[in-house]
Formats: structure tokens, C-alpha cells, sequence
């Protein structure tokens, strides 16, 4: 199986981030970059399905020069090529840009499945894997934590809400976007780094892809939000302050 | 093209609290820009939703049925709502933001060369739609510039929907040209997790109790706090050494790591050991009697009281909140 | 009264055929012992080629072998009278060797010393006074391995080692006894016959037992790595550490094969102690079975059939085994060795494990807790920043920067340091030192860890470091040493007992009095890592009377955090750090002084589970800024 994982490189979770003077992104000179998260199962269940199954895992990462270290990290954990479309534009495209740009990429590859993580950790937007699947016109499910292949094509394990899962089967080629949790992460190793040395990184810029990039959603500017995380004690008798926490849980921190 | 178009989601008939507050996000926008607000319900069987919408103050209800929408499929809902909004040509569609929104509506988008500005939690002039960014540390302001619909996800809580005004909306159908070939996946019926299994892991509301409980005849308290939530029931290291609690209920770094939306310690003080289980929570409430716990520097949230007198009135004022 | 000849009897003019006979029974006993010691040996010779082994400088080697051979320093040290008793036997031997020689070259009339001339007389009555001392101790051994039978010598009676002592026995009587006939009499005809014979069937013995040891040991002694569980680096693109056969170096197939059995590391190990799978001397003989089985060139994995990976992630890298091993065996790198071949290569698979390594691959601390928490502790004490001008960078580590209990420890330390006028600044950021994953065997992580680290300290100038976290302080001076060179560094123990005179004329420098008994816990990574036992206890006792853990100093017992395994979850049966804390709280002492913030963070649930009245646990930092001036709060800012 022909397995593609598209990854995103994103600031790393506990940065300390700084709004730069233009006031549309974060000072990116302060701040270390990371794998985003759902992206990393993604790949660990590509490379699980490649272990299961044989095949090739085929990395697909859109950004700049700094965006190639997180291709060389799925390398070492086991993929076996990666495919970096450089671009130092990402800011100026929306998802649906950026999702022309991976599909135009991947199109070439003829690939029977791609992966996306979810939701990216800094723009969070959760739609590339579902965009990328219509553009590409594959079937796609999202919110996946478990993947099996079928004589059919796939059975995939979706997470609803509330405690609620649903089991989908779908037709080869499609598009996954799968949700952290699903599996155990794999670790580096210093071996998986040497091997990787030797693997094929193909570069390809924005331009060569042809792909549209005027947005139809933009971003007009950041800003910081008004309540910085910090501890609220709510005050006042146990009634009260019940009463207050629950409030706050439903309309503040909107989790209940 | 004009107008805002709500589509609301509903299960058996039932319109979540969240499809409510999309609605509340539509009438908000649409008296912002001076249009009129019409919902849709896609479905098989939308009747009973429908009258509950056509019970609100808006200008039109639609239900878009058909056979082949009885299950929730991205195929499905892509193309009926594709088919739909082609016609009524609504300048906004605004969708509550949940696990099936965001699973068809950025395919959705694509179709008319539009992307969804998802998980919005404000509205302001412009209109200008807020959302998140950096996981909360950072807020975005997003403009649409394209030429067709512009489609908006809310965030649950981001719009109060008790404030909704009653009326009685004209109810029409709409009936989608689907054919089951068009349908490429196939969902099964959903399925819970295992309830004899205890899963932390995925849970989404946590209790957890710890030292502060003092005795093993005083759990039912935080038992009942945690059955009113709805949540599953954790604890710290010295609980389950003492057997009070299966060692499967260990939250931190020889326990459970867990990831809730909300993470509600009681009589917990915090050692390090704990936090690294539970660090990962969305939001933290503490409830100690140690004003100088460790617990309150991590925690969102924190009443400092006796956990006796605290706890009950916490359950009673949830179950109040759930009347 | 049978009284003994001033001379030993030396039975003259052999025969042809008792020649022979002598000649054909040497012959086969050299050959029987070669037999399985070319085997040996080969094994050990076709290992790997150790990489950046030095023969030089010698001193050291030569002064090893002085010590630990030659005197057999360790041996007593450590077990006194067991130790004496192998000292007088290992004695006895060296003092043989001529008479040995010369006993052989008798039976073919060619004896060199004579024992009625004056070197011979001398030196036979000298060998005499060894043999008797080394026959009593040889019987003092068989009666504690067969009838007192320690614990720590297994279960099993050995038999070998009963033979063993019997030959010597025999050897040593035998000789004695020639000073009770003349060289004329049958007797001393017979007894020279019984030696010989003992001696002949003794020399392969050797090779087939543990007493291979006698041959290799003063070998494995002079050539060991050196350095106190020194972790090699890895040479080259294709070691990974102990993966298989092929990566057993020569100096570890010489250990492996030099292992005397005498349990010594299973004795003070905290895994074996506490029931579990590990035992030290398991993983040596596990090593040897296998180079036996598969030999130093194989690719079968070494865990597996001999060694269970269980057990090598068990180890918390105290060090008591190698510092206790009289044989000069290194297990530390050893088992750290195993699992870097685990790690490296990704086999090895832990929810735990994984999670660690996840945390440390993207995030700048071991506990997984985002950097902006470091920095919060850092504005909300007024710590200052460390901008080159200060004399000390202070490290807060993990466990200060994260840790509540940690966090105290920091401040206390902090505010000692301000009042005595000391200017600090801490590193706006800092990442772990990486001594979880060095000691667990991820050589990736750890080198991105250093070289960020080192690159940090660099870019800040920092001259000099104080730590209150002994493992930073060990990763940081020793292990970081391999991707470049580290500023100086010292323990925060080290640094309070040098202004102890300040410290101890503050006012109050004791609670209360007499009332206080006070016992100090050595941490492995301050005690046998880093050779720091009086520094820490002058500072705690500023506070009350000390009083001594029956397990202290050198010998001191892990409290079970070291080698990563704080972050490995729960361990299975009696858990360690409640196995040390039920032996402080035994001592009666009203607090116990911890000097590192991994003892410290294992202490608390542990000592709590010793029931009520437990001893209360502080840090040396704590003790001692609980003797400053109270009322007048010291402001960081203001020391600058």
C-alpha cells in the first residue's frame, strides 16, 4: 500500500510567542518548531500499516527550509521518502491554498491512502485532510483512531462525541484525517536517524505546482485574547461559589 | 445571494444545545448586516426538528430530506447541501461546530471554492469573525474575500442560545437529487466505549480526588459530584495505595495520563507526580482547602473551602445547571 | 610433642619412571586447563577491539592493580573478615609461586632453592607462615559458605567451591606437614606426591570454575575503563550500544568471564533488594552464557535467552555493584550498554518510556511540562535572569524549575545565596540535562539535549554552575563532555559547606537544640558518583545531632529515581524508595536530610507511609536558610 502523511511543522506547544510588528503572525525568530501533534499519529499509523501490511510511507510537508526537519524526523522513524514543497508564502494562503498545493503534489503519486492529522496546533483549522480528499476526489472519514484494511478497502474506528464511536468502511483510494490518541507514538532512535541520511527528500516549489493562491479567507490580524490563563479563585460561600464555577465551566471555559 | 443560513444538527429529532447557539450566532450576525435568518435540517426525518425551529423567531425552516440522509455521510450531506445552498444562494451559513461539521463541511467548501472559518467564538463588525489560534494564546480575526457563500462553524458556548426569541417560521422541504452510488462510505450504527473497561485516557470530564478525601467512606461524595457531571472518576497516587480506588483510576506519571476538557481535582494538593498526568487537561478547577496548593497554580479555576461543604453544593448547583 | 624441623623435607632422586609419571600428569593438566582457557581467552580476544581504549597514562592502572590486587583493598574493605580470609589465601598463593616452581623443578632433580641454605630456609618458613594463615582462612571460608551460607551467595550450595577449598587445603597441609619428616623418610616422599598431584589436578580446575577469577581479575583490574560508571562513547555509524554479540568489547568479555560469583553486587543492589527481576551478577553470568553459546561475533541478540530486558530496565544506576565488585567488573556501563542497544535501535517498547522520550525529542523538560510553567516560578520568586555579570549560574533542573518540592528547595537555596552576598542569575532557558535518557540509553535525545544546553551556557558565558540536583551535576560535568566542554559545576552542598562559617553564626541556627536528630541520606549521584559524603552532613547538621542510616556513606542505599526510573511508572513489588525510607524513619531521627530533589520527591509518599510520626524531609538548602534572620525578607534583585 501506498501510503502518503501529509505532516505540518508548528511552533512548538509552550512557546512563548510574541506578536510580530506587522501584527498578523507571531515572531517566529523567538520560537522552536515541533511536529504538530495529530500529524505525529498519522504517521505512526501509516508506518503501523506499513509494518502490517508492506508498502511504502511517503511524507508530504508544505513550508519553509525550517519545515524539512520535520520531514527528516518522520524519516527516521520509519518512513521512506519525503516530499517537501517549499514555500515561504504559507501566511498569505488559506487552507484551501495550501491544500492545492499538497493535492497538486500528490496527484503524480497515485497513492491508494493519505493521512492528515486532524487539526494543526497553531492555526487549527482541522479541514486540510478533508479538503485535500475532495480536491484529490477520493472518499474520506475524519476523527479516525483506528484503521484496518479490508478485502473491500477500509474499516475505520471514528471518534464522536460524548464517548461515542461509529465504525465506517470506505473504498480505497481515500483520505484519513486521524485524531491524536488513536495509538502509541513511536520514539526517535539514533539508528532510525542514520538510516535516514540516506533517504530521498524531493523539493518542489510553489510555483512548479501551478497551484492557485489568492485566498478567499483572510487573516486580517492577531491579537491577544483579553483573559490570560491564569488562576481564578471564585470567592464567596461554598454555595456561591458552585454556582459561580459552574457558570464559568458552561459559558467561560465552555467545557461542560 | 443574501441572507444567513443556519444548518442546525439533530439526532432522532433532538436539536443539541449547540445547534441552538449557531442560531443565536445566525440571528446575531444577521440583524448585525440587516438580513434575514433561515435554518436547515438535514435528515430522512426532520419533522419534529423542523417544529422546534419553526418555533423561533426566523424567516424560514427548511428540511432537507431524503431517504438516503437517514445516516449521517459526508457524501450525503456534502451534495444535498451543496444542491440546496446552489439554490437558495445564502450569503452566510453558519453551522454549529461539531464532529460531523467538521467532517463534510470543509468538503463542503470546496465545491464552491470556499473554506469554512471554523470553531468561530466571536462576531464583530465587518463582519470580522473570531477564532483561536496557538491553542488559546493567541485570537484571530477572519475576513471572507470570496466571491461565494462564506461558511462559519461556531464554537459551543460562544453564543448564548436561552435568549432566543419565539416566533412562528414558515416550514418548507427540500428534497436533494442523491443516488446511493454517489455514496461512497459506509457508516455503521455508533457504539459506546466499553463500560466496564475504564478508559481515562479519552474520558472528557474528569473527577479526581485526592489526600484531602481522608477516608474511603467519604468517596460517594465525589462519586455523586461526578455522576451529575456525567464524568469519570480519578484519583491521585495515596487513594489508590490504599486501595480505596483501583489502581486503574491513577492519574500522573506512575498512573493514568489523561486529557479532559475539563479536569475538576478535589482535595488534590498537586505534587508533581499528579500534575504530569493531568497537565494536558483543556480546563482545571480545584477545589482545596490549602489556599497555597500547587494544585491553584496550574488549576483555571479554583474554590478554596472545605471539600465537605464544597462538594455538595457543586453537585447541586450541575444538577441545577442540567435541570 | 611433634615439633617441626628447622628445615622443609625435600624428597631427593626421583626415578626415571616417577619422572615420567610427573611429566605425563603435568602435561595433561596443562593441557586439560588450556583446554577450556584457550577457549576463553579466545573468545575474549576475538571480541570487539575496545574503541578509544588508551593503555596510558599507566599511573593509574599501575596504582589500581597495587591497590585492589596486590592489597586487595576492596576485598577487605568492603567485607573485613571474609576479605582478610581471601586476602591471606591470595597472599599465600603470590608467596607459592617460587615454592611451586621450585616443588616442580624437585621432581626432576632440579631444585633452586635450598632449604637448608639461607634465602631458602627464609623463604620457606615466610611461604610457611602464609600457608598456615592461608589454610585457616580457607577453612574460615568453607565454614561460612557451608555452614553460615550469606544469603546474597544463592540458594544453591556450591560444590566447586567446596572442592576448590579442599584442594587448597591440602595444598597448604601438605606443605606443613613437610616440616615434620626428613627428606629421607617415605612420608616426605608421600606428601611430596599428595601436593603434587593436588596442584596438578587444581590448574584446571581453574579454567572451569569461577576461579578463573585467580587468572583474570588482576587483568580485568589493570585494565579497566577507569572513571566511576563511565558511560564509552559510541564510535562510529553502526554502534548502538550492547545490541548483540558483536558488540561485546574485548574489556566487557574480560569481565564477563572474571565474574567470582561472590554476590557482592546482588548484596547492596536496590532491584534485587526489593524483589525484582534484576540481579548484577544474573546480567555478568547471563553475558558469559551467552559469549559461551553464541561467542563474541554473533548477531543473536544479547537480550533474550540470557538477559531479560525486564531486568535491564530495572536498574537505577546506583553504582553499588560496580563499586562493590572486588573483581573490577564495570556494570554500570554495562547495563547501561544493553539499554542503549534497546533504545537505539527501538526495541525497546514502554508506555512510559516512550512518553519520556516523546516529552524531551520536542519539549525542554522531562516531566513533559511546558517551558511558560518554568518561567512563572521564575517571575513569581524574583529570581534573577543570568545576563554574564553574575558569578553563578544557578540550575534549576527539572525538578526546580517544575517540581513544587523542588521549587522550595530552589528558593531556599536562593535566598541563602543572597545573604551571603553571592550574585546568581538563572538561564531563561534551559533544557534537561538529559541524565534520564543517557542513563535509559537514548543517545539521540541526550546529544540534542547537551549540544542545546551547551550551546545555551555558551551564548550566556557562564563560568561556573551550582546545581542542587546531583544528577545534573554528574550529566553535566561527565557525560556532557563528549559534544563539548562544560563550564565548572558544583553541588549545592559542596558550596554551602564552604561558607558554613557564615552560615553558622546566623542567629538560630538550630530550632531547637539537642531536640533535633537529624539523618542524612547520601544520594548515589552525590556519594559513589561524585565522592561528596561530609560536605552535605556539616550542613545538616547546622540543624540538630546527626545519626547514621545503617546503609551510609559508600554503602549508602538507593532511594530507587536513578537511571530514569522515576519516570518508568510504578515498579513491581516492594517499592525501593519505601524499603530506604522505613530504614531512616528506624533510626529515630525527627528529620531526614535529603541532598537532591529525586531522593526528596521519593521520600514524601514513602516516609508518609511509614505511619505516624514520621520524620520530617528537607533539602541541605532547606536546613540552612531555616537558620537565617526571619522578619527581613532577602530580595533577590537587591544581591546584585
Amino acid at each position: 500500500m501506498k501510503i502518503i502523511v501529509a505532516i505540518k511543522q508548528v511552533p512548538e506547544r509552550d512557546a512563548q510567542v510574541r506578536i510580530d510588528p506587522v501584527g498578523k503572525w507571531i515572531e517566529e525568530l523567538d520560537v522552536q518548531f515541533a511536529l504538530n501533534e495529530s500529524d505525529a499519529y498519522a504517521l505512526e499509523e501509516a508506518l503501523q500499516l506499513k509494518e502490517k501490511h508492506g508498502g511504502e510511507v511517503i511524507v508530504i510537508s508544505a513550508g519553509p527550509e525550517r519545515a524539512g526537519q520535520v520531514i527528516r524526523e518522520a524519516l527516521a522513524k520509519g518512513a521512506d521518502r519525503g516530499i517537501h514543497i517549499e514555500a515561504d508564502d504559507l501566511g498569505s494562503r488559506d487552507a484551501l491554498g495550501v491544500a492545492r498545493l499538497l493535492a497538486a503534489a500528490i496527484q503524480p503519486e497515485n497513492p491508494d491512502l493519505v493521512l492528515a492529522g486532524l487539526q494543526s496546533e497553531d492555526l487549527g483549522l482541522g479541514q486540510t485532510g478533508v479538503i485535500l480528499a475532495e480536491l484529490l476526489g477520493f472518499p474520506h472519514s475524519s476523527l479516525i483512531l483506528h484503521v484496518d484494511v479490508t478485502a473491500k478497502g477500509l474499516k475505520v474506528k471514528r471518534e464522536l462525541e460524548e464517548g461515542w464511536f461509529q465504525s465506517i468502511e470506505l473504498p480505497l483510494p481515500a483520505v484519513l484525517a486521524i485524531q491524536s490518541g488513536g495509538n502509541k507514538l513511536r520514539y526517535a532512535t539514533l539508528m532510525g536517524i542514520k538510516r535516514a541520511k540516506t533517504k530521498e527528500v524531493r523539493r518542489a516549489s510553489a510555483g512548479e505546482l501551478g497551484a492557485d493562491a489568492s485566498p478567499v479567507v483572510i487573516l486580517e490580524g492577531i491579537s491577544l485574547p483579553q483573559k490570560q490563563r491564569s488562576t481564578q479563585i471564585l470567592p464567596g460561600s461554598p454555595k456561591e461559589a458552585s454556582a459561580a464555577l459552574v457558570e464559568k465551566l458552561r459559558f467561560e471555559a465552555r467545557v461542560l | 445571494m443574501s441572507g444567513v443560513l443556519v444548518v442546525i444538527e439533530q439526532r432522532d429529532g433532538a436539536i443539541g444545545r449547540i445547534s441552538w447557539e449557531a442560531v443565536a450566532a445566525g440571528k446575531f450576525l444577521g440583524t448585525k448586516i440587516g438580513v434575514d435568518v433561515g435554518a436547515a435540517v438535514i435528515g430522512a426525518a426532520t419533522e419534529s426538528a423542523a417544529a422546534q425551529l419553526s418555533a423561533k423567531a426566523l424567516a424560514k425552516v427548511v428540511r432537507i430530506e431524503h431517504a438516503l440522509l437517514a445516516q449521517y455521510t459526508s457524501d450525503g450531506y456534502s451534495l444535498a447541501l451543496e444542491q440546496f445552498i446552489a439554490q437558495d444562494k445564502p450569503e452566510y451559513v453558519i453551522f454549529p461546530h461539531t464532529y460531523q461539521v467538521r467532517d463534510f463541511v470543509p468538503a463542503l467548501a470546496t465545491r464552491f471554492g470556499e473554506m469554512l472559518i471554523s470553531d468561530v467564538i466571536a462576531i464583530a463588525d465587518g463582519p470580522v469573525f473570531a477564532r483561536q489560534l496557538l491553542q488559546g494564546r493567541l485570537q484571530g480575526s477572519y475576513r471572507h474575500t470570496g466571491t461565494g457563500p462564506c461558511l462559519v462553524s461556531v464554537q459551543a458556548g460562544a453564543f448564548r442560545a436561552d435568549a432566543l426569541e419565539a416566533g412562528s417560521a414558515q416550514v418548507s422541504r427540500f428534497t436533494p437529487a442523491l443516488d446511493a452510488a454517489q455514496i461512497r462510505t459506509r457508516p455503521e450504527p455508533p457504539f459506546r466505549g466499553s463500560e466496564q473497561t475504564i478508559d481515562l485516557g479519552s474520558a472528557q470530564l474528569i473527577v479526581s480526588v485526592g489526600r484531602g478525601i481522608k477516608d474511603a467512606e467519604n468517596l460517594p461524595l465525589v462519586q455523586e459530584l461526578a455522576k451529575a457531571l456525567g464524568a469519570e472518576l480519578a484519583a491521585s497516587r495515596p487513594i489508590c495505595d490504599n486501595g480505596w480506588l483501583p489502581m486503574e483510576r491513577q492519574v500522573g506519571s506512575s498512573g493514568q495520563t489523561v486529557s479532559p476538557r475539563l479536569y475538576l481535582a478535589v482535595g488534590i494538593s498537586g505534587a508533581i507526580q499528579h500534575l504530569v498526568g493531568m497537565k494536558g487537561a483543556q480546563c482545571i478547577a480545584a477545589i482545596n482547602k490549602d489556599p497555597d496548593a500547587p494544585i491553584f497554580e496550574v488549576a483555571d479555576y479554583g474554590i478554596v473551602g472545605d471539600l465537605f461543604e464544597v462538594v455538595p453544593a457543586l453537585t447541586e448547583a450541575v444538577k441545577a445547571a442540567k435541570g | 610433642m611433634l615439633l617441626p624441623h628447622a628445615t622443609l623435607a625435600e624428597p631427593q632422586h626421583f626415578s626415571l619412571a616417577e619422572k615420567l609419571i610427573f611429566l605425563a600428569l603435568i602435561v595433561a593438566s596443562i593441557a586439560a586447563f588450556w583446554r577450556r582457557f584457550g577457549a576463553v581467552l579466545d573468545k575474549i580476544l576475538k571480541s570487539k577491539k575496545d574503541p578509544g581504549f588508551r593503555l596510558f597514562p599507566i599511573g593509574r592502572r599501575v596504582w589500581d592493580f597495587f591497590r585492589e590486587v596486590m592489597c586487595q583493598a576492596r576485598v577487605i574493605r568492603q567485607r573485613p573478615l571474609p576479605g582478610l580470609a581471601h586476602a591471606f589465601v591470595f597472599w599465600a598463593f603470590c608467596a607459592f609461586a617460587l615454592v611451586t616452581l621450585n616443588h616442580c623443578a624437585t621432581g626432576f632433580g632440579g631444585a633452586f632453592l635450598d632449604p637448608a641454605g639461607l634465602f631458602g630456609r627464609f623463604y620457606s618458613w615466610l611461604a610457611a607462615a602464609f600457608a598456615l594463615a592461608c589454610a585457616i582462612g580457607i577453612f574460615g571460608l568453607f565454614v561460612r559458605r557451608f555452614l553460615v551460607r550469606p544469603r546474597w551467595l544463592g540458594e544453591d550450595l556450591s560444590w566447586e567451591s567446596g572442592l576448590i577449598a579442599l584442594l587448597i587445603f591440602v595444598l597448604m597441609v601438605t606443605y606443613l606437614a613437610a616440616f615434620f619428616v626428613t627428606d629421607t623418610a617415605p612420608a616426605a616422599r608421600v606428601l611430596w606426591w599428595i601436593h603434587s598431584l593436588t596442584l596438578l589436578a587444581f590448574l584446571p580446575v581453574i579454567p572451569h570454575t569461577k576461579h578463573l577469577h585467580l587468572v583474570l581479575s588482576p587483568f580485568t583490574i589493570f585494565l579497566s575503563r577507569g572513571g566511576f560508571s563511565a558511560i564509552p562513547s559510541l564510535a562510529g555509524d553502526e554502534d548502538f550500544g550492547l545490541v548483540a554479540g558483536k558488540d561485546l568489547t574485548q574489556i566487557v568479555s574480560l569481565q564477563t568471564y572474571s565474574c567470582v560469583e561472590c554476590g557482592r553486587c546482588s548484596e547492596h543492589c536496590p532491584a534485587t533488594n526489593t524483589g525484582k527481576l534484576l540481579n548484577p551478577k544474573e546480567i555478568v553470568l547471563g553475558l558469559r552464557g551467552y559469549l559461551n553459546e553464541f561467542g563474541p561475533a554473533s548477531e543473536e541478540s544479547l537480550i533474550g535467552k540470557y538477559v531479560a530486558q525486564e531486568a535491564v530496565f530495572q536498574c537505577t544506576t546506583c553504582g553499588s555493584c560496580e563499586f562493590q565488585c572486588p573483581v573490577g567488573i564495570e556494570h554500570v556501563p554495562i547495563l547501561v550498554g544493553l539499554r542503549r542497544g534497546a533504545v537505539n535501535t527501538g526495541a525497546w517498547d514502554d508506555d512510559h518510556g516512550g512518553k519520556l522520550f516523546l516529552a524531551l525529542e520536542r519539549g525542554s523538560n522531562a516531566l513533559g511540562l511546558g517551558a511558560a510553567e518554568r518561567d512563572k516560578f521564575i517571575q513569581r520568586q524574583e529570581l534573577p535572569i543570568f545576563d554574564g555579570s553574575q558569578e553563578y549560574c544557578l540550575w534549576l533542573g527539572c525538578m526546580g524549575g517544575y517540581d513544587p518540592q523542588g521549587r522550595e528547595i530552589i528558593a531556599d537555596f536562593a535566598r541563602v545565596m543572597s545573604y551571603l552576598g553571592t550574585s546568581f542569575g538563572v538561564l531563561r532557558k534551559e533544557k534537561c540535562t538529559g541524565d534520564p535518557v543517557r542513563r535509559l540509553g537514548n543517545d539521540l535525545v541526550f546529544q540534542q539535549l547537551a549540544e542545546s544546553n551547551l550551546e545555551t551556557l555558551q551564548q550566556n558565558k557562564v563560568k561556573k554552575i551550582v546545581s542542587i540536583c546531583p544528577h545534573c551535576v554528574r550529566t553535566i560535568q561527565t557525560d556532557w563532555k563528549e559534544f563539548g566542554t562544560p563550564p565548572e559545576i558544583e553541588h549545592h552542598s559542596e558550596f554551602l559547606a564552604r561558607h558554613l562559617d557564615k552560615l553558622g553564626v546566623s542567629p538560630v541556627p538550630r530550632l531547637e537544640p539537642g531536640k533535633e536528630k537529624i539523618v542524612y541520606h547520601d544520594p548515589c549521584y552525590l556519594g559513589r558518583y561524585r565522592n561528596i559524603y561530609d560536605e552535605p552532613r556539616r550542613v545538616a547538621a547546622l540543624a540538630g545531632d546527626l545519626v547514621e542510616a545503617p546503609r551510609h556513606r559508600e554503602r549508602s542505599f538507593c532511594c530507587g529515581a536513578g537511571g530514569g526510573l522515576a519516570f518508568l511508572g510504578e515498579e513491581k513489588g516492594e517499592r525501593v524508595s519505601h524499603a530506604r525510607a522505613a530504614e531512616l524513619a528506624a533510626t529515630g531521627a525527627t528529620t531526614v536530610a535529603a541532598a537532591c530533589p529525586f531522593c526528596n520527591t521519593m521520600f514524601r509518599d514513602a516516609l508518609a507511609a511509614t505511619g505516624d510520626g514520621a520524620p520530617q524531609l528537607l533539602d541541605i538548602a532547606q536546613i540552612a536558610a531555616r537558620g537565617l534572620p526571619r522578619g527581613q525578607p532577602v530580595k533577590m534583585n537587591e544581591s546584585l
